[in-house]
């Protein structure tokens, strides 16, 4: 027997749970204000959370300045093709790793877990001089192998986790009814795994969305710029900044990022249930 | 299986999108480039970041490229932020630009380690004697001038005039004010909740080491790795000063310390401060955002116990060593910084150009805007500070002096364990 839980329960819970929502969301909101708002009111005291005056202006000149559109895409091109190649490759590495046994699968681990200590500036002039002897700077294939390898060592990480929490009865269930390997790991693993290969597939996607660094370094040719060097362009010497643009172009930037997660959370539930029916 | 059939298309997708940028090959040259023609095309990184000076720029090289077919510029665009990390990258790798735009005090340890060409015989004679020699000295190293110095910034006073006049003070017209001068009108506009400075020195070594020059607190005796310091009353005397106005007369609005120069404006705007020191290029900035109405004007040059001297810090040119054309990069650096093509970047970034001619180019252009005439009247104090000439000092200032006089802002320790931190530190990095 069960009891029905209290409606003002129900009602400090849904409090409770849009004041988390608003928590969350109110840095996009003001963030969202400003872009609309013009320079002298972004320069004001005045703590407005709708612009006075709604000026579009800000994103016809992010748009214009800064090319921000094809930094978009350079950005889609790379994130997508980091996160493919890096899903691609995690899933079969994690697999043996989650299931060998051995001193192999203790170096493995070992050599995750080092290549996670070194910041990116420490080997950023031997990368780029690698990069350069096989002609790979200043490309976005240069770009990507470098996002894949920084990315890899989490996401086998990330996705072992995930295979070891996979019961290994069910796999010898299969073997009983007489599945192959291969039957066994695309049947039964891969839809188990499916809610880490998202998470996996988000983290990697972010990550390249977001980077800075190697793109400002490695990336010479303004054509090849990805979105986090065009933005901040909008950041000048001696700490000037551009608001108003710069609040729209970061308004342009998060667009595909939302896109992205919105299609891929659904298969993150999806695959959580199928698991847990067949767990 | 419906999953599966997902993931493939994702992997499809993927596989597109590494076709597509395996077509998309950026330059990989030396940043140089004989075309077939034989012209030869040179890369200008430019860190331009203001639209109407963008567009200046673009003019210029324009004008350039239609009248020397044969030595063509290409802009390429990039951002201040992150530029050391990516120079050096690129001088080790070899892949730096033809021409390279950047600031005096950063490109010290580019020339140490020997990666700017030595500009002396090719810099245009009429253009070097219209060039100060302080200025010329901010980008000399070891004899060689390694940059083309071509507009500079001061440390100006702006001053909400009605509130001035509401506290019965008349606003300096002189041509220079004395650091009391501005001491008393921050404390005779100091009324109630509002403040008679605003000062953003979140990063304020900058700050201090120019304006010390006033007081001669140069700092630094000597040049490269073997410079040593002195932190005496000379270069303790303006933070002291500020101190004393934030702690004692109470007249400094105390966050904006704790703030970035450009944070401090709202403030400025909303009449919360009466007067607030920025970098002479806010001028373009307060014309362009304050509110309508507000009665603002720039104060003349603070002057120091030594005069209204301050650090010439230059936006440079430089030109890579290893570029194939380092005759022809001086060329179009020589055509780049004449008076006009130098007033117009000057005017439209708000900043002091280097050469004369282009400072009466400046003032016909901005013959009507009162607050340039300040701009340019601070322009005649600046020098060639010694810290231009040390090696570490940008290791120095980020790890040792900021952090200190940010400790001594915020009343955490006093002048002489400043002194002291500033002093061992410097012992400590230079070994």
């Amino acid at each position: 027997m069960t009891t029905r839980r209290p409606w003002y329960a129900t009602a400090l819970m849904y409090v409770a749970l849009a004041g988390f929502l608003f928590f969350l969301g109110f840095p996009l909101l003001w963030l969202l204000s400003a872009s609309f708002k013009s320079s002298g009111e972004l320069n004001s005291l005045a703590v407005n959370l709708l612009p006075a005056e709604w000026d579009f202006s800000n994103y016809r000149s992010a748009l214009e300045r800064q090319n921000l559109l094809p930094a978009a895409g350079n950005s889609l091109l790379v994130s997508v093709a980091t996160m493919v190649i890096t899903v691609l490759l995690s899933m079969p590495m994690a697999y043996a790793l989650a299931r060998l046994k051995g001193r192999l699968r203790a170096a493995g681990t070992v050599w995750i877990l080092t290549s996670q200590v070194f910041p990116s500036i420490l080997i950023i002039i031997p990368l780029f001089l690698v990069l350069r002897s096989i002609q790979l700077n200043d490309t976005l294939f240069g770009l990507i192998l470098v996002y894949v390898t920084f990315t890899l060592p989490f996401t086998l990480w990330m996705l072992q986790g995930y295979v070891a929490a996979i019961p290994t009865e069910l796999e010898e269930a299969g073997e009983m009814d007489g599945a192959s390997r291969m039957t066994i790991l695309r049947t039964i693993i891969l839809p188990l795994l499916a809610p880490g290969l998202v998470a996996t597939a988000m983290f990697t996607f972010v990550s390249a969305w977001n980077e800075f660094f190697l793109a400002l370094v490695l990336l010479q040719s303004p054509e090849f710029y990805t979105l986090p060097i065009a933005l901040r362009s909008f950041l000048g010497a001696e700490g000037q900044m551009q608001l108003g643009p710069l609040a729209a172009g970061a308004i342009l930037a998060t667009i595909p990022s939302l896109i992205i997660f919105t299609l891929l959370q659904k298969k993150l539930t999806g695959g959580m249930l199928a698991g847990a029916v067949k767990g | 299986m419906k999953r599966i059939r997902g993931i493939g298309a994702v992997a499809f997708a993927g596989a597109v999108a590494l076709a597509l940028t395996g077509c998309q090959q950026g330059s990989a040259s030396n940043g140089s480039d004989s075309e077939g023609d034989g012209a030869v095309t040179l890369q200008f990184q430019s860190l331009s970041d203001q639209p109407a000076t963008q567009e200046a720029v673009k003019t210029i090289v324009d004008t350039w490229n239609a009248e020397n077919e044969d030595v063509q510029v290409e802009i390429v665009q990039a951002g201040w932020d992150g530029t050391f990390d990516k120079l050096i990258t690129q001088f080790a790798g070899g892949t730096a630009p033809d021409i390279i735009h950047y600031e005096a005090s950063s490109i010290v340890s580019f020339a140490s380690d020997g990666y700017l060409a030595d500009l002396t015989d090719h810099i245009d004679a009429d253009l070097k004697s219209d060039i100060s020699e302080g200025v010329w000295d901010s980008v000399t190293q070891d004899g060689e001038i390694i940059a083309y110095p071509s507009t500079l910034q001061s440390y100006m006073v702006f001053a909400n005039a009605d509130l001035l006049e509401a506290a019965g003070v008349e606003v300096p017209s002189g041509e220079t004010m004395t650091w009391e001068e501005l001491q008393e009108i921050a404390r005779a506009t100091t009324t109630g909740g509002n403040y008679g400075l605003g000062w953003g020195l979140a990063s304020p070594t900058a700050a201090m080491m120019s304006l010390s020059l006033g007081f001669d607190g140069g700092f630094f005796d000597g040049e490269g790795a073997e410079a040593s310091i002195e932190v005496g009353d000379g270069e303790l005397a303006v933070p002291e000063l500020i101190h004393e106005m934030a702690y004692t007369d109470k007249s400094i609005e105390p966050t904006s310390l704790t703030q970035s120069g450009s944070d401090v404006l709202a403030s400025f705007y909303g009449g919360k401060v009466a007067m607030t020191v920025q970098g002479s290029f806010q001028a373009a900035n307060i014309a362009a955002d304050a509110p309508e109405g507000f009665n603002w004007v720039a104060l003349p040059p603070l002057e120091g116990s030594a005069g209204a001297i301050q650090a010439a810090n230059p936006q440079t040119y430089s030109v890579n060593v290893d570029s194939e054309y380092v005759e022809e990069s001086a060329e179009f650096l020589n055509f780049f910084m004449n008076g006009e093509n130098l007033a117009s970047i000057a005017y439209a970034d708000a900043l002091i150009p280097s050469s004369g001619s282009a400072r009466t180019e400046v003032e016909t252009l901005a013959a009507d805007d009162p607050a340039w005439t300040q701009v340019l009247a601070s322009g005649e104090g600046l020098e060639g500070p010694p810290f231009l000439k040390v090696e570490k000092y940008t290791e120095w200032k980020d790890t040792i002096a900021t952090p200190a006089y940010q400790q001594y802002l915020a009343d955490q320790i006093t002048s002489e364990e400043l002194s002291a931190q500033l002093s061992d530190g410097w012992t400590d990095i230079a070994g």
